[in-house]
């Protein structure tokens, strides 16, 4: 009769992708430049970017790049003196492209396989929001074969059909001690799938502006069965019981882009672009777990992101023919609304500037080099499901690099 | 090549990037108007660290004082915080309980006494007064936690008092039975500059956990009387401090968790014709009032943690004959098994009354005030989300309480050591920082 109630102990695992996840890591040389490309046709890059602009490419090519992502996010909680920082570990967003089209087609084809929402967060097990995140490993994989035609000299269209490959894995402690005084652990793994789309138109306009515009469709990505594994003192075993799965879905959101090329002597290329992120699909995050018990029930926490939007800004100054130098910078609304900031993600505005170099090592191969600099501006917080309250502060490095072979 | 070159001064930067941390500037320490140099703890049991059941080393190290020290030692310029521990051989002090598993068919807690490493000595018989039992003396002459487990108000003036406590006793020089230092001096020896005061519970508590039978409620005035003594005392040399309130004895899961309804479905289960479970209840809501009569329980009238649920059916013997226990007006419940709803609003109505004088006498002194009061009924109403953990006033997954169902688990204590703190920082433009609550277990599970 002195029943006791675990019915409390809630387990949200508070998995959300935001814009802090949205590496836009799509090629080095666009990278270089801001992460524009839109209103470009520079390389394979063009799949993710601009399918649309994939069949004004010069020639066919073969690329694959690299960008080590070092997320450092530091967090003050309010009232203290204490401050608490990511672990060193590293993401490896990558891409590849191949192009490829007879030359005197009107039409190439195209494969791409890109990363673009990530992410890998480690705060450790001692700090103060463990209850809330340990780590979080997070990657989408998109495959993108594709399709471009030119219908005239001055435009060209194109699209692709993706296919994305998510794997997550999430670790939190659990307020539940043993005997010797030791949290439990939650961890949820797994990987699922999803489908979409992307499709893009370029044009050529006689005052020698490129234009370009794009749409990648929304991925739902269903993680159906994967494994959620509880370490917990013996005693409370049967209230988590193992083995037990987990089903989740989560939307990648769609991305609307404009962007614009200018070349304003034949040394110089210029390029704006503005993306639109519909991140307002992102309501809700639900857990269904295949068993309940409960103290285990399947949970439901709102999320509410709101859309975001870039603006981009880059520049490619070839001095000699072999060589090529890129800067650029932009700015990132957060998707996040207040109140729902969390640390897997400590999303903030944010501004970034890159750098990047191409060097042509010999006819037909170039090697690219690309680095970002990332700020996300400070954002102080209490979450209004954890009530974890404090001030988080990150920063983004990311160099990168590529090899291009072209014939 | 070159780009070799390049290459290498990028694996340069890429290494370099390990060190670049975001740094947040966190704010300059001030103590505002406040000393901390010698902070001392003036309290009972909550004070000391008394955790499951009993006063033991792992307790003491996690009592709200120690953290509020820890914290404050975070602003520089504050002497070392000295606790009165029991030693590592005897670290289970007084023993406590131990949550040992779960019923298999109805999950209730077991728990077990843990009975080796303690630091009890003996047992003296006071004549007049009955059984003490005596611990190991604490060896140190410095103390700033001054909490007492078990005293109240009203013994802070009571000369003899450290006869009659074994926790006072082992704090003070001298043998048992000759002790005559009245708790207010002992506390008040030593100058300090800083002082948390959260005297007062056992005033009420007494009377309400043992079902209202087994001690009686101060008095009102007395307590009044007391407590501006006692503050008077602390303040004497322009000291600041902070106080709590008490909390209401209904807000605890001592009385919350084994209900009525829950014994009364139970029964039914066995037995569906059993209409009402009956309670040995106050007629009337006075202090002074001696009536008791059997009733039908109700929702209102609160069963102890500890009441041994096996009793109810049980043949028991009455003027009536052999009836079942519990379930007839001839076989109630027994008076120290329930704080009915009499004694309820009776105690309610005194620990209105104490919060009333503490709250006023703090004022008068400019003192900072922590309600506990409130904060607990809160907790009780609504729960409590700490850094993602769901807090609440239930027993053992609560995570507040501890497995006596009064007193705290260090992370109730340290929830109560960031109330003190924001009570302190908000009257004396201080800025003690926060502790880390997640950092602090709740109760242990096997």
């Amino acid at each position: 009769m002195r029943k006791i109630l675990l019915f409390a102990l809630a387990l949200l695992p508070a998995l959300s992708f935001a814009q802090g996840f949205q590496v836009n890591l799509g090629g080095q040389k666009q990278i270089g430049m801001g992460h524009t490309g839109t209103g470009l046709a520079q390389d394979g890059a063009s799949i993710y970017f601009n399918p649309g602009a994939v069949a004004m490419l010069p020639e066919n090519s073969v690329q694959a790049g690299i960008s080590p992502l070092f997320f450092k996010s530091s967090f003050n909680p309010a009232g203290t003196n204490d401050v608490y920082h990511t672990a060193n570990k590293v993401a490896t967003p990558f891409s590849g492209y191949a192009v490829w089209g007879p030359k005197s087609a009107p039409w190439k084809i195209g494969l791409g396989v890109y990363t673009p929402f990530g992410g890998l967060t480690d705060w450790g097990r001692q700090w103060q929001g463990k209850y809330t995140i340990e780590s979080l490993d997070l990657k989408a994989i998109y495959f993108q074969p594709t399709l471009s035609i030119k219908l005239a000299d001055f435009v060209s269209i194109g699209g692709g059909f993706v296919y994305d490959i998510g794997t997550v894995d999430l670790q939190r402690a659990l307020p539940l001690s043993d005997a010797s005084g030791n949290d439990g652990q939650a961890q949820l793994k797994g990987h699922g799938h999803g489908f979409g789309w992307n499709a893009g138109v370029f044009f050529k306009t006689e005052s020698h502006i490129t234009i370009g515009i794009d749409y990648r469709s929304k991925a739902n990505t269903t993680i159906s069965s994967g494994d959620a594994i509880f370490k917990v003192p013996a005693s409370l075993a049967t209230s988590f019981p193992q083995p037990n799965t987990f089903y989740a879905s989560i939307p990648l959101p769609a991305t609307t882009s404009i962007g614009f090329g200018f070349y304003p002597t034949k040394q110089w290329t210029l390029a704006l672009d503005a993306n639109w992120v519909g991140w307002h699909s992102y309501k809700v995050l639900a857990f269904d777990y295949a068993q309940n018990t409960p103290t285990l029930q399947d949970t439901y926490s709102p999320r509410n992101y709101r859309d975001g939007y870039s603006l981009r800004a880059g520049a490619q100054f070839k001095p000699v023919d072999r060589w090529a130098i890129r800067a650029g910078g932009g700015y990132a609304s957060t998707a996040v609304r207040d109140g729902y900031v969390t640390p897997e993600v400590p999303d903030a505005n944010r501004y970034y500037f890159t750098g990047g170099l191409g060097y042509s090592i010999a006819r037909k191969l170039d090697v690219d080099l690309s680095f970002e600099y990332e700020h996300l501006l400070s954002r102080t917080q209490t979450n209004i499901e954890t009530q974890l309250s404090g001030t988080f502060r990150s920063n983004v490095y990311i160099p990168g690099v590529s090899l291009t072979y072209h014939w | 090549m070159n780009s070799y070159k390049y290459i290498c001064i990028l694996a340069a930067g890429v290494l370099s990037l390990s060190a670049c941390k975001p740094s947040i500037e966190t704010p300059v320490p001030t103590r505002g108007s406040a000393d901390f140099t010698r902070y001392i703890a003036v309290g009972n049991s909550l004070t000391a660290g008394y955790a499951d059941g009993g006063l033991y080393l792992e307790g003491q190290q996690n009592s709200y004082p120690s953290i509020i020290a820890q914290q404050m030692k975070q602003l520089g310029g504050t002497g070392n915080f000295i606790q009165p521990l029991f030693s590592q051989d005897q670290a289970n002090g007084s023993g406590y309980l131990q949550l040992t598993g779960f019923d298999k068919t109805t999950g209730a807690p077991i728990t077990a006494p843990v009975t080796t490493n303690l630091a009890v000595t003996g047992q003296v018989t006071i004549p007049g007064y009955g059984a003490v039992t005596t611990y190991a003396k604490y060896a140190g002459t410095d103390i700033n936690n001054y909490g007492v487990p078990g005293i109240k108000l009203a013994h802070i003036t009571y000369a003899p008092y450290g006869n009659l406590n074994g926790f006072y006793e082992r704090l003070l020089p001298g043998a048992e039975g000759t002790h005559t230092t009245t708790y207010l001096d002992f506390i008040t020896a030593k100058p300090f500059t800083f002082f948390t005061n959260w005297l007062g519970n056992n005033d009420a508590l007494g009377y309400a956990t043992s079902g209202g039978a087994g001690d009686v409620l101060t008095d009102k005035a007395t307590f009044n009387a007391l407590y501006s003594a006692l503050m008077a005392k602390l303040t004497a040399s322009g000291q600041k401090g902070a106080v709590a309130t008490i909390p209401d004895v209904t807000a605890i899961p001592y009385f919350n968790t084994v209900t009525v309804a829950a014994i009364l479905a139970s029964v039914q289960k066995a037995n569906p014709a059993v209409q009402a479970l009956f309670v040995n209840a106050k007629s009337d809501a006075t202090a002074a009032g001696t009536t008791y009569a059997a009733r039908p329980a109700t929702a209102n009238d609160l069963i102890v943690l500890t009441f041994p649920t096996s009793k109810i059916g049980t043949l028991v013997s009455t003027p009536a004959g052999m009836l079942p226990y519990g379930l007839t007006p001839y076989s109630p419940i027994e008076n120290q098994y329930v704080l009915d709803a009499n004694e309820v609003t009776l105690t309610k109505d005194y620990v209105t009354s104490y919060n009333n004088t503490i709250k006023s006498v703090a004022a008068s002194k400019g003192i900072a005030v922590n309600d506990m009061y409130t904060f607990l009924n809160n907790v009780k109403a609504h729960g409590l989300v700490v850094d993602g953990v769901n807090l609440n006033a239930g027993y053992i997954s609560g995570g507040i309480f501890s497995l006596d169902g009064v007193h705290l688990t260090p992370r109730g204590y340290a929830i109560v050591a960031n109330e003190f703190i924001k009570a302190i920082n908000a009257q004396y433009g201080s800025n003690i920082p926060l502790a880390d609550a997640a950092s602090y277990r709740s109760v242990k599970f096997p």
